[in-house]
């Protein structure tokens, strides 16, 4: 989305660019779009528990023409490979990947000598923003993922980090 | 309720349902000829999360197959993780301990709550109704707490082995499963007073998608689909295996054939299985929970081998070719999906779409288990 | 109760069952030893015999009831006895025996009133395989007949649609066929 030069000369853009993409990272739609496993994961983030309403990112979108958001999840083959194409197309822009999963970074436990059925990973043909290791990843990698895809948009992070051990 | 929409000379238009849509449960196409709303004829198509599991079964030793059987139904990996192990076992003659066959019908029936729980929410969300799937989800993260306690998994187990299971339970386990036996007990009513009893989803299954035991017979149907038609079929009891003829449970069964006797099977079963879990914790002996003398490396005698258990979908077979080498030859997965899948075609004729979709359902698909 | 369905089957089935060659190994015992010598030992000579193909293995070692191999025409008549019978179908799947020349296609039949596992076995050239359908009895078979032609290639003559299930529309390849290369 263009910003437009408004007429009073008092207005700055960068500040509005600043809230348009807070307000952009505060509310990432993502597309319903579980392939396998990792779905459910999404699902369970997206639930009572793990709860990814309170991010903004509650409202799992069909319609790729409502989303801002691919979440990759699950194995992508080779047969579902232009199908996922398409969708990504669809999207308006501005428009993020994020690749859940082993499968969706780089083909998971299904690549062997001899594979003849998925892509080895969504960045062969999507440009992807965030990865989120996982088989499969927990909903908090998931949150954690939404969060680091927040500060690429933004430049900052809302959120604290939490520190293990 | 359906249309005798049998002239072709209708003017009918195809829709294509999926692969990417929310009702599907995974990536499943259908292609719809449809006359208005009705279904003149539905072609599922299938392919896109084949995953060469069978494939990976040629090229992998038999140990290290034992991961994928957990990633082709992840809802309840126990069971093929059981099925698995249990094929290899009779393979290659290895006996398991009883605490570990306790531990292991224990682990599985709480696995099939814990699946159903979640068909029961993402059903109700297919039909309209969000709120059921987010206390059936809290419940279910109950037993994935307990589940993860001692498999180290949430979703895709990998708990089984050779001769047994790798890991005891400890008391935590058990004292959290009593627990939580208690409280889904209390809230059961509750899922039967705000889904079970409302008018709305009364009138969207009630005499819709009616599923005859002949044509469960032709497309060898198994699971809850087939005792929703009126046929008392369960491995467990039918070709019992493990530790299930300890215990005392019945098999619900519905003669209405529809999908709300199919949504019946499935509330019942969860009351079953957890008189399962309660009997298998108190009568759980001691000792250890691996066989003694199991082999590291299995190779099996030559010959072909096969193994069913009851998944929470149906019945789970694998067709073991061993070659007497440390891979199998063939390593064939009988996925009931597949099976109860391939009647929708005939079953959903001349029916509404939102009808279909409601049969669909029932079905309880999980596609990368048809594709494997 | 599993005998008596056992039993019936086995009969109406029998008729069917091909009678191969294969090779035994018969172990004859050493001749007694004569005054001071030494015991002789035993001697293993291998033999060809000729077999029906009809065995009921030990359920609790192989999990089924009975075992019979058929010419790829008899698969119909099978199907059609094990119908009338009321048994259904659990899962048809091809074994690529390349070292034989030969696909191998098993068929799993279940019965619900007893317990009665019944593998129906037909053996087809590696080259050009080829064994007429049973959807028209079973409709299942319509499906599992797809995917074993997706992996091996068999043909099932009658099918109304070989179409690819599993792999892609325009796959031209067979994946579980042991020379295959991606």
């Amino acid at each position: 989305m263009e910003t437009e030069k408004l007429q009073s000369p008092i207005v700055h853009l960068a500040p509005l660019d600043q809230v348009l993409a807070l307000g952009r990272a505060n509310s990432l739609w993502p597309m319903t779009f579980g392939l396998a496993c990792c779905a459910i994961e999404m699902m369970a983030a997206g639930a009572s528990r793990f709860d990814l309403a309170r991010f903004g990112a509650e409202v799992f979108r069909p319609s790729p023409r409502q989303c801002d958001v691919m979440i990759v999840a699950g194995t992508i083959s080779k047969k579902m490979e232009p199908a996922v194409k398409t969708l990504y197309d669809q999207m308006p822009e501005p428009k993020w990947v994020i690749a859940m999963g082993n499968c969706a970074i780089s083909g998971g436990p299904f690549v062997f000598p001899g594979q003849y059925g998925i892509v080895e990973g969504a960045d062969k043909f999507l440009p992807v923003d965030i990865y989120i290791p996982g088989c499969p990843p927990r909903p908090e990698a998931l949150i954690e993922g939404i969060l680091e895809l927040e500060e690429k948009i933004t430049g900052s992070r809302r959120w604290p980090r939490v520190q293990c051990g | 309720m359906s249309a005798e929409v049998i002239d072709k000379s209708l003017e009918t238009f195809v829709l294509n349902l999926g692969p990417q849509h929310p009702a599907t449960h995974g990536v499943l196409r259908v292609k719809l000829t449809m006359d208005g709303e009705y279904i003149v004829h539905a072609e599922p198509v299938l392919g896109y999360i084949h995953r060469m599991h069978e494939k990976m079964g040629e090229n992998r030793t038999w140990a290290q197959f034992m991961p994928n059987t957990g990633r082709l139904d992840y809802l309840a990996a126990l069971s093929y993780n059981h099925g698995y192990a249990m094929a290899a076992e009779r393979a290659e003659g290895i006996e398991v301990p009883e605490r570990a066959e306790y531990i292991r019908c224990i682990t599985v029936e709480m696995n099939r709550i814990a699946s159903h729980l979640l068909w029961f929410g993402a059903f109700v969300l297919d039909l309209g109704g969000f709120t059921p799937l987010l206390y059936a989800f809290d419940d279910r993260e109950q037993i994935l707490d307990l589940l993860e306690s001692v498999t180290g998994a949430r979703l895709t187990f990998c708990y089984f082995r050779f001769g047994g299971v790798y890991n005891d339970i400890d008391d935590n386990f058990i004292t959290g499963c009593r627990e939580f036996i208690k409280r889904l007990r209390s809230r059961m009513p509750m899922y039967h007073d705000l889904v079970t009893k409302n008018i709305i989803l009364i009138k969207r299954l009630k005499d819709i998608g009616p599923i005859s035991q002949d044509m469960c017979r032709r497309y060898g149907a198994t699971g809850p689909v087939l005792r929703g038609s009126g046929v008392n079929f369960d491995v467990r009891k039918h070709e019992p295996y493990s530790v299930y003829p300890e215990f005392d449970f019945d098999i619900p069964v519905y003669t209405e054939c529809d999908s709300m006797a199919r949504y019946m099977v499935r509330m019942d079963e969860m009351e079953q299985s957890m008189r399962i879990v309660e009997q298998g914790l108190n009568k759980l002996p001691e000792g250890p929970v691996m066989a003694a003398k199991a082999p590291k490396i299995l190779k099996p005698a030559k010959g072909d081998y096969y193994c069913a258990v009851e998944a929470a979908r149906g019945s789970f077979g694998i067709r073991l070719v061993s070659d007497g080498t440390n891979t199998p030859y063939r390593l064939k997965l009988r996925s009931p999906t597949f099976s109860n899948l391939s009647l929708f075609s005939e079953a959903c004729q001349g029916m509404l779409l939102p009808d279909a979709l409601a049969l669909m359902g029932t079905l309880d698909l999980v596609i990368p288990e048809i594709d494997r | 109760m599993a005998e008596m369905g056992l039993a019936e089957i086995k009969q109406a089935l029998s008729g069917l069952a091909v009678t191969d060659e294969i090779e035994v190994v018969k172990t004859i015992p050493a001749p007694p030893p004569a005054e001071g010598e030494e015991p002789g030992k035993p001697v293993e000579v291998k033999e060809k015999i000729q077999q029906t193909m009809l065995f009921t293995p030990d359920y609790a070692k192989k999990g089924y009831h009975l075992d019979v191999k058929v010419t790829p025409e008899d698969v119909v008549t099978a199907a059609r006895i094990l119908i009338g019978q009321e048994f259904f179908l659990e899962a048809i799947t091809g074994v690529d025996w390349i070292k034989e020349g030969q696909i191998e296609v098993v068929y799993d039949f279940n019965l619900w009133q007893k317990l009665c596992r019944v593998v129906i076995r037909t053996r087809t050239d590696r080259a050009k395989p080829e064994v007429p359908t049973i959807s028209d009895i079973y409709s299942g078979a319509n499906w599992h007949e797809r995917e074993t032609h997706d992996f091996f290639g068999v043909v099932f003559t009658g099918h109304p649609d070989l179409s690819p299930l599993l792999l892609p529309e325009d796959a031209d390849f067979h994946p579980l066929l042991k020379d295959f290369k991606a």
